[in-house]
């Protein structure tokens, strides 16, 4: 239609400049229309006293404007319109045609596979039309790119497992780096699976002036489907403790219904939560929390149940790895003086079978009395004063005790020991703790998740109330039933503290995790945050132990509160060697990249060490790499591999230095085949609407194709000619002049005016 | 008008033997430190403080020596001399942060939940209801520490006992032995002697009744903790209270006060 009133395509007044070839300047034709405006709008004055009388306003305007329009129109035509457009010169250019081949495009749709639905697209027309003004070269793409002679040739070739648009698209930008590629035609679902195209690619193809038609195929909204975008949970953690994972997902076509979602271990479900699903395409979080369980690598399993409709199952559940360990962790508390908060986490922490407490008490005045340690020598001297003595430990929990007493270089120690070990600090509230025992002002203020307040008497032996803060809500530290939404209430119903003490304001990057009510006042009561590799905390109070002495015997309020909370504050402490790769899940593709951390005995980083990597595999695979240092950070080294089969595989990290061994690691992995492929199974319009837009091209869908062999012409890549196209001739203008006359004369007429 | 003055003379003589019997009996309304008033007594002016001295009132056996002939018999015995002077050397020797003043707690209400440490003494004459009793082992179990004090004999023995059974009906009690930490906590105390009561300054003897040869038992909790510290055959809160007087032997004192705080900071570090 457009063609039909406007002569040439849409693309050629989008991408064309429009000139005036007319000989004479430019203007003589401003001139002429001015005159020609006064010259009607004179004449037309001059003639209207002799009118009839109702003709005498505004009518006349319309009639002068109706003229005037007529008389400008013919004046521009004079001076030849037309449009300069650059196009491509026929049989010079190629016309990079490329097929997605992926499994995705095997997805069947109407009783047709996308990809049989690209093909008899090409087939019906496009594709001879195409070869008749340009050379066509025609490619498969998945993950490489591969010139195939035609298009039989696609039904020939076995699928690629994972769609890699943006690996394709780059290949075709390098190799054929010398060819007039005029323009690309992309035909695909946009289903990438490696995380989409980078701007480099696009960039590339921008400079170089070629556009990416995208034509896309699937439907781009399953009618029924539930899928789970992501799940993310913590890959270590320490055995039987809480675990929590943030699990995010959308859906279609069931909105407002409910389903569950469960996390499994095997055939053995940890936990599940009733949910009820937003509106369609929207994205929803939803956070679980579980026991990791016995020591171990675990696989686990995520799932929505799937409801009735729904066709493809596959993707409403993901797996993921964690590795539960069972290595003793020690705790360093100091305590200032005796009191009953020491007694009760003491108490809480005798059942845990992986955490244990070595503590130094202040008896008396000169008297410290330790309990936990482990050999007679343990804390003989007091509060460590080497390296050597307190990184031993993966946390420190600090009593009442003022910072002073702890000399300078036993303070630096302690930040140190956050810092660059890693351990974790917990400061609890005290008479002689926090803002009453100068911690806001000394050097050690900047590790503490709060800004201290600046004054004296902060602790206070009144009661204070408990509540539970939104970010409370999801924390395993402080999950004390079993169902999440009861936790609130249970946490309001808990005994008031004995104490508590003002902490002041928490940093910006601090979270809250629950608050008191004391003297009339909101304070934060559990405030945490990450401090270089470790972490700090502040619990306020040093009453928590009435939730044991005035809750009843059965109850393990107490004892969960403070196993969870020092689990937290040592799970994460890292060995001498901390492993890592950059997903535990690799889909399709087993290249995979091993990177360690290695420190010495000081936890600075040794970058002599020798570093190896032993790697188990499924079907009894092992092999043995060496990891290469990284020339840019002293300390890390890499290694490079290929997991050449689907399944888990655990590898073992060791480093050593002058034959002594430095420390291990233990890291897991999978490797999945054909499970990618079934998720992001709709259209990605959004893509390929994005890579044509941004390089110039357009997107298409399959009915309109027929129009591209035309439209592709108008592209500024490859070798183009400037052709001028004349406006003149358009049937609108024409029309146009047919409008203007008549309309005038049947205003006259319905005026009265001949 | 004839009847007037033997009238009033009995009536007196009632009420006088009434008052004698109410305050026998324990009513310490109108004594200065009375539990109550003890609360609100400032010394320091700090009333709050980590640890409050708590000595127990329990119900007495009402057929066994209730109101003692000595006066101040059962619960009461020492208070509060003998709490308000070992709270002084709790003061000075530890860095325990005490209320300078007794208190009294009961098995009446959860406020003794609120104190994890009492003592008791006399206790020959205690016996608990059942919710008594439950109470108390509840409290012991969930980390509650008790001190008994002052009980010498046989027939005492048996007496407490039958009050103990009651809490704890199934728990063995054992001799402590000297390597018990409840005996290294601050002071070491491997070698310990009998400590008398005020008695031996005028009789010469360290024993009351038939009770010659001390004995520091206790019963345990499932992890070994000692719950309940039994001294039977002493008199460790007359050594607290005597222990300014000139004429009671300081090594009584002494070891009465190390034994105490010793069983304080187990009691708050166990």
């Amino acid at each position: 239609m457009f063609e039909f009133l406007f002569k040439y395509p849409r693309t050629v007044f989008s991408r064309g400049e429009f000139v005036l070839l007319g000989g004479w300047p430019k203007w003589i034709l401003f001139i002429l229309l001015l005159a020609a405006a006064g010259g009607l709008a004179w004449l037309i004055r001059s003639k209207l006293p002799q009118a009839s009388p109702h003709i005498r306003n505004w009518k006349a305007g319309a009639i002068w404007l109706l003229q005037f329009a007529m008389a400008a129109l013919l004046l521009i035509l004079l001076w030849q319109p037309a449009i300069m457009v650059a196009e491509l010169r026929p049989q010079q250019n190629i016309i990079a045609v490329l097929v997605d081949d992926s499994r995705s495009m095997a997805i069947a749709e109407n009783g047709a596979t996308r990809e049989s639905q690209a093909v008899k697209a090409l087939d019906s027309g496009v594709l001879d039309q195409l070869q008749k003004k340009f050379q066509v070269r025609l490619y498969r793409a998945d993950g490489r790119l591969t010139r195939i002679a035609k298009l039989d040739d696609l039904k020939t070739a076995t699928p690629a497992p994972a769609t890699r648009i943006g690996d394709g698209l780059n290949q075709l930008a390098g190799e054929e780096a010398d060819l007039p590629i005029g323009a690309v035609v992309l035909l695909s679902d946009g289903a990438d699976n490696s995380g989409g195209i980078d701007l480099d690619t696009i960039s590339t193809f921008r400079s170089r002036r070629i556009p990416v038609h995208t034509v896309g195929f699937g439907a781009e909204q399953t009618p029924h489907d539930i899928e789970i975008n992501d799940a993310v949970v913590a890959p270590r953690a320490l055995a039987d403790s809480r675990l929590a994972a943030k699990i995010s997902f959308h859906q279609r076509g069931f909105g407002g219904q409910k389903s569950m979602l469960k996390v499994l271990d095997g055939q053995k479900i940890l936990a599940a939560k009733e949910i009820t699903f937003a509106s369609d395409g929207q994205v929803q979080n939803e956070t679980l929390l579980f026991n990791a369980g016995p020591a171990g690598s675990k696989t686990l399993q995520f799932t929505i149940d799937p409801l009735s409709v729904e066709e493809n199952r596959t993707n409403n559940s993901v797996a993921r790895l964690v590795n539960v360990e069972s290595a003793k962790r020690r705790i360093l508390y100091v305590e200032g003086e005796p009191r009953w908060e020491y007694k009760f986490i003491r108490r809480a922490e005798q059942d845990d079978r992986i955490v244990s407490i070595a503590s130094m008490l202040r008896t008396s005045e000169n008297k410290i009395y330790r309990q936990g340690i482990q050999d007679p020598k343990e804390l003989a001297d007091g509060f460590p004063s080497t390296v050597d003595e307190l990184f031993d430990y993966q946390a420190l929990i600090v009593g009442s005790v003022e910072v002073n007493y702890f000399t300078p270089a036993q303070q630096d120690l302690i930040q140190q020991f956050v810092d660059r070990r890693g351990g974790g600090l917990l400061l609890l509230g005290g008479r002689s703790s926090l803002g009453d025992g100068g911690w806001g002002v000394s050097k050690l203020a900047d590790l503490l998740p709060v800004l201290l307040p600046n004054k004296k008497g902060t602790f206070h032996r009144d009661p204070a109330t408990v509540e539970l803060t939104s970010a409370g809500a999801d924390s395993i530290i402080t999950q004390l039933v079993e169902d999440p939404s009861k936790n609130a209430e249970r946490w309001k119903k808990l005994p008031y503290l004995m104490d508590y003490q003002e902490a002041g304001t928490p940093k910006p990057g601090a979270v809250v995790l629950a608050e008191m009510n004391g003297g009339n006042r909101k304070l934060p009561l559990l405030v945490t945050q990450n401090y270089g590799r470790g972490r700090t905390a502040v619990l306020a109070t040093s009453g928590t132990w009435r939730w044991q002495m005035s809750q009843p015997l059965e109850d393990q309020t107490h004892e969960q509160f403070w196993q969870q909370l020092l689990r937290w504050l040592v799970t994460d402490t890292p060995g001498r060697v901390v492993a890592s790769v950059p997903s535990q899940m690799l889909f399709d593709d087993g290249r995979v990249r091993f990177s360690a951390e290695v420190r010495d005995k000081n936890y600075l980083p040794a970058a002599d060490a020798r570093v190896e990597a032993h790697i188990l595999g499924p079907g009894g695979a092992a092999a043995q790499i060496e990891m290469t240092p990284d020339p840019n950070t002293p300390g890390t080294f890499h290694a490079d591999w290929t997991a050449d089969q689907p399944g888990s595989y655990l590898t073992e990290v060791t480093a050593s230095r002058a034959n002594e061994e430095v420390g291990r690691d233990v890291l897991t992995f999978a490797r999945m085949d054909g499970i990618a492929e079934n998720f992001h199974t709709e259209q990605n319009r959004d893509l390929l609407e994005k890579l044509s837009a941004q390089t110039g091209g357009r997107y298409w869908k399959p009915e309109e194709l027929l129009r591209l062999p035309s439209e592709i012409s108008y592209s500024e890549a490859g070798i183009t000619v400037r052709d001028t196209k004349d406006l003149w001739n358009m049937p609108v203008i024409f029309l146009l002049i047919l409008l203007l006359r008549s309309s005038e004369w049947l205003l006259r007429r319905k005026w009265g005016v001949v | 008008m004839r009847l007037l003055v033997p009238t009033s003379i009995v009536f007196l003589l009632m009420s006088m033997s009434t008052g004698l019997l109410a305050l026998q009996r324990g009513g310490f309304q109108e004594d200065p430190y009375s539990a109550r008033e003890a609360r609100t007594y400032y010394e320091n002016g700090d009333l709050k403080s980590e640890y409050a001295w708590s000595r127990l009132r329990y119900s007495s056996a009402s057929n066994y020596g209730g109101y003692g002939f000595y006066g101040g018999g059962n619960w009461s015995r020492d208070y509060p001399k003998a709490d308000r002077q070992f709270l002084i050397a709790l003061k000075r020797l530890t860095r325990i942060q005490a209320r300078p003043t007794e208190q009294v707690v009961t098995l009446d209400s959860d406020d003794i939940f609120n104190y994890p440490w009492v003592y008791a003494v006399q206790v020959q004459t205690w016996t608990f209801t059942d919710a008594e009793a439950k109470r108390l082992r509840e409290y012991l179990l969930k980390g509650g520490f008790i001190m008994v004090d002052d009980f010498h004999g046989t027939t005492d023995w048996e007496h407490f006992m039958s009050g103990m059974l009651m809490v704890f009906p199934d728990r063995p009690i054992e001799d402590l032995s000297d390597k018990d930490e409840l005996f290294h906590v601050l002071y070491d105390l491997s070698e310990r002697f009998q400590v008398p009561g005020e008695q031996y300054v005028s009789t010469g003897r360290t024993y009351e009744k038939d009770g010659y040869v001390p004995a520091w038992r206790g019963i345990r909790d499932d992890n070994g903790r000692v719950m309940v510290a039994i001294c039977y055959n002493m008199h460790l809160g007359d050594a607290w209270e005597w222990a300014d007087d000139p004429r009671y032997p300081e090594k009584f004192a002494s070891l009465a006060f190390r034994i105490g705080i010793n069983y304080v900071m187990y009691g708050m570090t166990h």
